[in-house]
């Protein structure tokens, strides 16, 4: 009996290892593929669309498209994003919004883009269409409600957010913990929530499976 | 002097020609202290008096096309480098004409005729070996009197360590060369070649080679028939715009090729076929390997002189672009780095910038600061970096700490934060109050109090929501980062 408890156990771990292999696919960019990354400002969403450009950045331009005109390249930086790669694009306007991010796919292999309130459904279909022909890695970050279904083919939604290290006026902000929902054809169509650990420094990482999402089909 | 001619000058002023450099100067502004290359800012306060004009190197090229063409008519495959600037390889001609004083004497004639129409012409011919060397023959000869350098390397090596600058466009290399103590070209050649190129790699290596009278070595294999490009028109190119695209398409083209191929031109054949005429073909050379936008510009120029006069009737019914001497020098990329993607970013980020202006499109430099908002040195792409403000090597004592808030607004936005007994409990978001769950600092932040600047706090907010930067300063609250 003891080969078998041996067996077991190997059994579950591989299983757990192919999991988190499997939500640190979620968070790299596919070339002609759009992830969106859905949830309300201080979530920490900035900071993972930016740390999704670092592995982008060690072969070419990497652009971040900036409709709040607050995105620091500096938090980027942080993330492994090469400095001399990263180009912000401020684009405050938008009317031309849809103009500039179909120039930008035209040409750059990997972009994140925020998607200002009222960009039309029409117009962000097409720019999934030509970042598929294009093969470029997107990330979209809808400032007011998500993309339209079929839009996406990963979407991450910040479901919460912790911090640890400031106690009552002492020490400083360290360590973030953000919790996730993956869903969509890039999610195989299974809903599934992760953890994912944030140091400040390079390194993002998936720490844990907090709740197993239920299966269903996907959307889109 | 081509410069100085332009239609658009008027003819009894001093004149100043700029890029960003000067680049064309009438007698008496050169008698006001302004030299040829001295930046443009420096050049205008020299000579206030002078009448400014920028550059236009095409028309320079449609008006410098008649003299290429009678040198053309002495001596064939001139190769252009700028307008003003030609080479001509002269062994055959030589032989023809029964020798290089002859030769020189007729060329130097026929220049005189040509060029002495037009304002401050001057025409200096100078003949040597290679191309670095009869440059500097010419800009040593008299005008009227041909250089004649019969010992090419003695002649080099008398020149001044200064004759490199435009060759290799290292200046600071120059001045380490001086430093060290060597001053003309004959000092340089002495020096082992196998110690320069180990201590100043390439650009030391190049040096050595000019100052040793050999010149840039360039790639000699055979070039593939299959990296020429061209392009045929049903209907022939007459209008400039036409002309212009398809020579800036044909240049991508081109260099694409090349590029998959590891290789980069230094010299291009350039040939218009006409509608109704003889073919037309120049070569250009350039001592770097030509760029995409400088092939461009350089096809640009030459299908502008043949279109305006009237060198290709019935309009360019087929261009072909034809590389020669290829060097494996090109743009030094990282490991992982592909050249294609590069130049793909970078024609989309022209067209992202043309819609939104210059300032639409940033990048950012670390520099040092207490503040996130001090710690980034923004340029518009594309332009040179903006001098760092705060140097970022030093230490900055106080800094707010990593990690970095990923939204930072340009200026300090008013928040509002209640607050009990010197600790904050709760804080607006838009509409709605959202309690301080925990919170770090206060972080002293010592302002410049000479320049008025009052001294601040800061801190760290968390929220249910997320967590932020807070500053503040005489008593209210400013928003100085999201930790988003």
């Amino acid at each position: 009996m003891p080969d078998r408890g041996v067996s077991l156990g190997i059994g579950t771990v591989a299983s757990l290892l192919d999991q988190e292999r499997r939500e640190e696919g979620y968070l790299h960019l596919q070339p002609g593929r759009v992830t969106e990354l859905l949830g309300v400002p201080g979530t920490g969403l900035t900071r993972l669309g930016l740390r999704l450009l670092a592995t982008p950045s060690l072969t070419g331009p990497v652009v971040a498209l900036d409709t709040r005109r607050w995105i620091s390249p500096e938090a980027a930086w942080e993330t492994g994003v090469i400095p001399e790669n990263l180009i912000i694009v401020r684009c405050d306007q938008p009317q031309i919004w849809s103009k500039v991010t179909a120039a930008l796919l035209e040409g750059v292999r990997a972009l994140y883009a925020e998607v200002p309130v009222g960009a039309k459904e029409q117009d962000l279909r097409r720019l999934a269409a030509l970042a598929r022909a294009r093969k470029v890695a997107v990330a979209m970050r809808p400032m007011g409600n998500g993309l339209p279904s079929g839009v996406a083919h990963l979407r991450l939604r910040a479901l919460g957010v912790t911090w640890e290290g400031a106690d009552q006026g002492h020490g400083q902000l360290r360590k973030r913990r953000l919790v996730l929902e993956a869903s969509g054809k890039g999610a195989a169509g299974v809903t599934r929530r992760f953890e994912v650990e944030d140091e400040g420094s390079h390194v993002v990482r998936v720490v844990s499976h907090v709740v197993p999402g239920e299966a269903r089909r996907a959307v889109g | 002097m081509w410069s100085l001619g332009r239609p658009d000058a008027p003819s009894d002023d001093p004149l100043l020609i700029v890029d960003d450099r000067v680049t064309g100067a009438t007698k008496d502004v050169l008698a006001a202290g302004v030299a040829l290359g001295m930046p443009r800012r420096e050049a205008e306060a020299m000579a206030p008096f002078a009448t400014v004009l920028i550059r236009d190197q095409g028309e320079e090229s449609r008006r410098f096309e008649p003299v290429v063409e009678a040198i053309e008519a002495l001596i064939p495959r001139v190769e252009v480098v700028s307008p003003g600037l030609v080479f001509v390889p002269i062994s055959g001609a030589v032989r023809f004409y029964g020798g290089e004083v002859v030769l020189a004497e007729l060329v130097e004639k026929e220049m005189a005729r040509l060029v002495g129409q037009v304002r401050c012409g001057l025409a200096l011919v100078g003949v040597a070996d290679g191309p670095f060397a009869a440059r500097w023959a010419a800009i040593t000869a008299d005008a009227g009197r041909p250089n004649i350098v019969d010992d090419t390397i003695g002649f080099i090596s008398r020149l001044d360590l200064a004759a490199l600058r435009e060759s290799l466009n290292a200046d600071e290399l120059i001045d380490t060369f001086r430093w060290l103590g060597v001053s003309t070209l004959g000092d340089l050649a002495r020096l082992p070649r196998e110690a320069l190129a180990t201590r100043f790699g390439n650009p030391g290596l190049l040096a050595h080679r000019l100052a040793s009278g050999e010149d840039r070595l360039v790639d000699s294999r055979e070039i593939p028939a299959d990296l020429a490009v061209d392009a045929s028109f049903e209907e022939p190119l007459e209008s400039l715009d036409a002309v212009a695209f398809a020579a800036r398409a044909l240049a991508e083209r081109l260099l694409r090729g090349l590029r998959a191929a590891g290789v980069a031109p230094h010299r291009v054949s350039i040939l218009a076929e006409a509608a109704e005429g003889a073919p037309r073909e120049r070569i250009w050379r350039s001592a770097d390997p030509f760029t995409e936008k400088a092939l461009s510009d350089r096809v640009w120029w030459q299908l502008r002189a043949w279109v305006e006069a009237g060198g290709v009737p019935g309009g360019i019914s087929r261009l072909r672009i034809a590389p020669a001497d290829l060097s494996d020098e090109g743009r030094q990329l990282g490991l992982l780095q592909d050249e294609t993607s590069i130049v793909e970013a970078e024609r989309a980020l022209a067209r992202a910038q043309a819609l939104l202006g210059p300032e639409g499109v940033l990048q950012g430099r670390a520099q040092g600061g207490r503040m996130p908002q001090e710690r980034v040195a923004w340029s518009r792409w594309g332009e040179p970096s903006v001098e760092e403000e705060r140097e970022s090597s030093a230490p900055w004592p106080g800094t707010t700490p990593s990690p970095s808030p990923a939204l930072v607004p340009p200026r300090l936005q008013p928040l509002e934060v209640e607050w009990d007994g010197g600790m904050p409990t709760r804080l607006r978001l838009g509409t709605r109050w959202e309690p301080v769950l925990t919170w770090s600092g206060p972080w002293r932040l010592s302002g410049r109090w000479w320049a008025g600047e009052q001294d601040a706090d800061r801190y760290q907010l968390v929220t249910s929501v997320g967590a932020f930067l807070c500053v503040v300063s005489e008593g209210r609250a400013f928003l100085a980062g999201v930790y988003d």
